[in-house]
């Protein structure tokens, strides 16, 4: 999923990348603090399986980096919602020492909050005060290789450690209380085109990750490490040998992708067995948990070359699909591929949500979402994977499929989407997914170029047209009927994330610094915050000796170019 | 292509073995200084500072030269011998070492502003980052010399620098003076 900046027409100059930030040139380390013990509640900082698994009913903590293995980023407390949200105000605000893209989720356990910020420093905080407790700043390797922003999406919590992803592609394990190093392990090599930025996700003594480098001819995969030793449990390989699938012809919707099946079919004969070493297939974000079946379900990206399928002929299986495992063993149970041998990058990266859902029939079963960047929420049967209904479109369409040329062919929505890897949210009481939108209309261009050896690998380039108008949006969907049941319009293409609560609301921010909440049944727009710099990550909620408090990083964006900044606020009711 | 630097720097390795250095590193790092500057300024304007670029971009250049991805005469004997620890233990030792200030002039507003347009259009900040120092294997730009940014831009634009298919494919959206002003620009940084 490169991730196209929309450069173009972004109003922020480019002055504003003259911006300095010291992380690249500092020697990180440890800085090991004072420890003070967990207020309020005694030694609670232990995260049991028990903790996590209930984390969607936990109205004090913020657990999971989408709040609870089902992924649904629907909060349980109420203190805050609409009847007084209006007089939310900031906390605190605590900066980070990394000016640079914040996609965080912050993670609360008992009045602890742990964030990250770009180049992976992480930093332990008092979650009433802003305080703060440690700071980790990863002493990157040299070799560093990623597309898009040198982003971190935040930490795991199990037991007694902090778990954290790094751009050169480590698992680091850290203590809990201190910040130390427990252990670190190599997830891939940098050199071939691995880097993680995504939050790992921590179930059952098991510390899974996916990886980044779909731009640069990687095999993707998602990896089980044990949470203790850090000893490598199981992988998949989002890539099989056999990559040539039912050779489709329409997307998941039904719209013809224009292959041409006869030739595709020749060049499989002479390239196909080699195919799946470089076919790209990078996980973006976390898996959706369902410890009922013992199942995970995670979305896999793009194939590389991104543009060009002249070189990867056949289905390119398991990329742009939703995907299901076996928790224990990584074994493939199902998969559901929204587009065959994509080549506009219209990946599959939002994570997933498990919820309730009607089938075909009206009868209510168990379900998984997924946002696409073509701007389609797909719903699916948790049991085979197969789509039971695809929502509305939530952004214009148009020109879809036309094949990339050399000059550039226009299609909508561009290849940022839609949705990006910004997660949904949903109000299972009410059906309703919240998904967040890019309108950024593009060229899309292919040149065929060889295996560059771990270097960005496009096979051709997306443009933004400076010309067109670009916006962006909120969209509520009813996944039980796919119809929309509102739509915000939003100045700039959004990316970051959205919250949802039990106090009837939802929030999100901008890439202008806006952080609003929003009536989560109509759309109408309740309070609004100016952060001072673009509010692009997914904010959280969490409850400190009795008070609610809303957080979220204002950091700006890398891959969009929003304004740069090193805040992490919290938000309450005044007494 | 200073042909005279060729047989300069293949003098200096010779010397270089000499067991007149205690650190190995520092003996292998002496021999860049003929070329790359004894106190990290170039000796020639169109060859590149790399006291103070980062560590993994170092790297992977040295890499690529052994590799012949990457066409230098000059560079091309030095590369030769290296091992990956060898060109990791050279880039790391080279990072280390403070940036060198060429008090290249600033770019005129006017340049600087056409400058933004075209950066913002050519998402260089993207990858090359806050300030233009890049990080880990993407290449600081900010106050390297301009001649050497230019020559180096249009070498990727002919394709005489083939190590980045991307960067080529992108300058070639260019023109040759847009490419002279990004030069002067980032030179000035
Ligand atoms: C004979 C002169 C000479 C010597 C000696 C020399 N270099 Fe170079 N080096 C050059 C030139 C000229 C270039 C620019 C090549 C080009 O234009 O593509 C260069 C380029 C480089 C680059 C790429 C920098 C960039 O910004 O892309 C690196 C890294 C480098 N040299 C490292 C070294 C190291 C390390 C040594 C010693 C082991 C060394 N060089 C010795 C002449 C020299
Ligand atoms: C997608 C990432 C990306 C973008 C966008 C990008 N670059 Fe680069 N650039 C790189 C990488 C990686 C290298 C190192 C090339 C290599 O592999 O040797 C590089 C190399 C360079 C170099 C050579 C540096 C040296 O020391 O030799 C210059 C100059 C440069 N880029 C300028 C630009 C300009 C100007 C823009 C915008 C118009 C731009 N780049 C956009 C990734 C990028």
């Amino acid at each position: 999923m490169l991730k196209k900046l929309g450069l173009a027409v972004a109003c922020i100059g480019a002055i504003g990348l003259f911006a300095s930030y010291g992380a690249a040139d500092e020697k990180p380390e440890v800085n090991k603090k004072e420890i003070k013990p967990a207020m309020l509640f005694g030694d609670m900082s232990l995260v049991t399986q028990d903790l996590l698994n209930r984390a969607g009913d936990d109205g004090n903590n913020f657990l999971h980096t989408n709040g609870n293995y089902l992924q649904t980023r629907y909060y349980p407390a109420r203190q805050i919602n609409v009847s007084n949200v209006s007089r939310l105000r900031p906390a605190w605000i605590f900066q980070t020492d990394v000016i640079d893209s914040l996609e965080t989720s912050p993670i609360v356990v008992n009045g602890t909050m742990y964030v990250t910020t770009s180049f992976d420093h992480v930093f332990a905080l008092n979650a009433r005060t802003g305080e703060e407790i440690w700071a980790y700043r990863h002493k990157m390797g040299p070799i560093t290789t990623y597309c898009c922003g040198p982003n971190n999406r935040g930490v795991a919590v199990y037991g007694d450690m902090v778990y954290l992803a790094t751009l050169d592609s480590k698992l680091v394990a850290l203590d809990a209380k201190t910040g130390e190093v427990k252990w670190t392990k190599e997830i891939a090599d940098p050199e071939k085109g691995y880097s993680e930025t995504m939050a790992p996700t921590a179930v059952k003594g098991m510390i899974l990750i996916g990886t980044n480098g779909g731009e640069y001819g990687i095999r993707g995969f998602v990896k089980a490490f044990d949470a203790k030793t850090g000893d490598l449990k199981w992988t998949f390989y989002t890539i099989p040998e056999d990559t040539k699938g039912v050779w489709a012809t329409t997307d998941a919707t039904g719209r013809d992708m224009h292959r041409d099946i006869e030739a595709e079919k020749a060049a499989y004969q002479k390239l196909g067995p080699d195919l799946y070493q470089k076919l790209g297939g990078g996980v973006w974000q976390n898996p959706a948990v369902d410890l009922e079946t013992n199942r995970i379900y995670f979305v896999v990206g793009n194939p590389s070359p991104d543009l060009d399928g002249s070189i990867r002929p056949g289905d390119n299986l398991y990329t742009d699909s939703l995907v299901s495992l076996d928790l224990d063993t990584g074994k493939y149970i199902c998969h559901f591929q929204y587009i065959a041998h994509d080549v506009w990058d219209l990946d599959a990266v939002s994570p997933t949500i498990i919820t309730q859902v009607a089938d075909k029939d009206g009868k209510m079963i168990k379900g998984v979402l997924h946002a696409g960047k073509t701007g389609h929420v797909y719903v699916h049967d948790a049991k085979d994977c197969s789509l039971i209904r695809y929502s509305e479109a939530m952004v214009p369409q148009e020109n879809m499929w036309v094949l990339p040329t050399k000059d550039g062919a226009r299609m909508l929505p561009g290849a940022n989407g839609g949705v990006e890897w910004s997660p949904m949210a949903i109000d299972p009481h009410a059906g309703l997914a919240y998904a967040i939108n890019l309108h950024q209309p593009m060229t899309y261009h292919v040149e065929s170029t060889k295996y560059p050896d771990g270097k960005l690998w496009l096979g051709g380039a997306f443009k933004v047209i400076p010309t067109e108008e670009q916006w962006g949006n909120i969209t509520a969907v009813n996944y039980n009927t796919g119809k929309i049941q509102w739509q915000v319009k939003t100045q700039q293409p959004m990316i970051g994330g959205i919250l949802a609560t039990a106090g009837g609301l939802v929030f999100a921010g901008e890439g202008n610094g806006h952080f609003k909440a929003y009536d989560s049944q109509t759309g109408s727009a309740l309070w609004d915050f100016q952060a001072g710099a673009g509010v692009n990550a997914p904010p959280s909620s969490y409850t400190v000796e009795g008070k609610q408090y809303i957080v979220v990083g204002a950091g700006g964006n890398t891959q969009i170019d929003y304004k740069r900044g090193n805040s992490i606020i919290a938000f309450s009711l005044p007494d | 292509m200073g042909r005279g630097k060729g047989t300069l720097a293949l003098l200096l390795v010779s010397a270089g073995a000499a067991p007149s250095f205690a650190d190995p590193i520092e003996d292998k790092a002496a021999i860049c200084s003929a070329c790359h500057g004894e106190n990290g300024i170039p000796n020639d304007k169109a060859i590149p500072i790399i006291w103070g670029q980062n560590e993994g971009y170092i790297y992977i250049e040295l890499r690529d030269m052994k590799k012949g991805a990457r066409k230098n005469d000059q560079m091309a004997p030095i590369v030769e011998n290296l091992e990956r620890d060898d060109m990791m233990a050279l880039a790391a030792y080279f990072a280390a070492k403070p940036w060198p200030n060429l008090d290249q002039p600033r770019a005129a507003p006017a340049d600087a502003n056409h400058f933004a347009v075209m950066a913002n259009s050519g998402q260089c900040g993207a990858c090359h980052q806050s300030g233009f120092k890049g990080a880990g294997t993407q290449p600081r730009l900010a106050g390297q010399t301009y001649e050497y940014l230019l020559k180096t831009m249009l070498d990727f634009r002919s394709g005489a620098r083939a190590n980045n298919d991307w960067m080529t494919s992108l300058l070639k959206t260019f023109s040759e003076d847009d490419i002279k002003q990004m030069a002067r620009v980032l030179a000035g940084l």
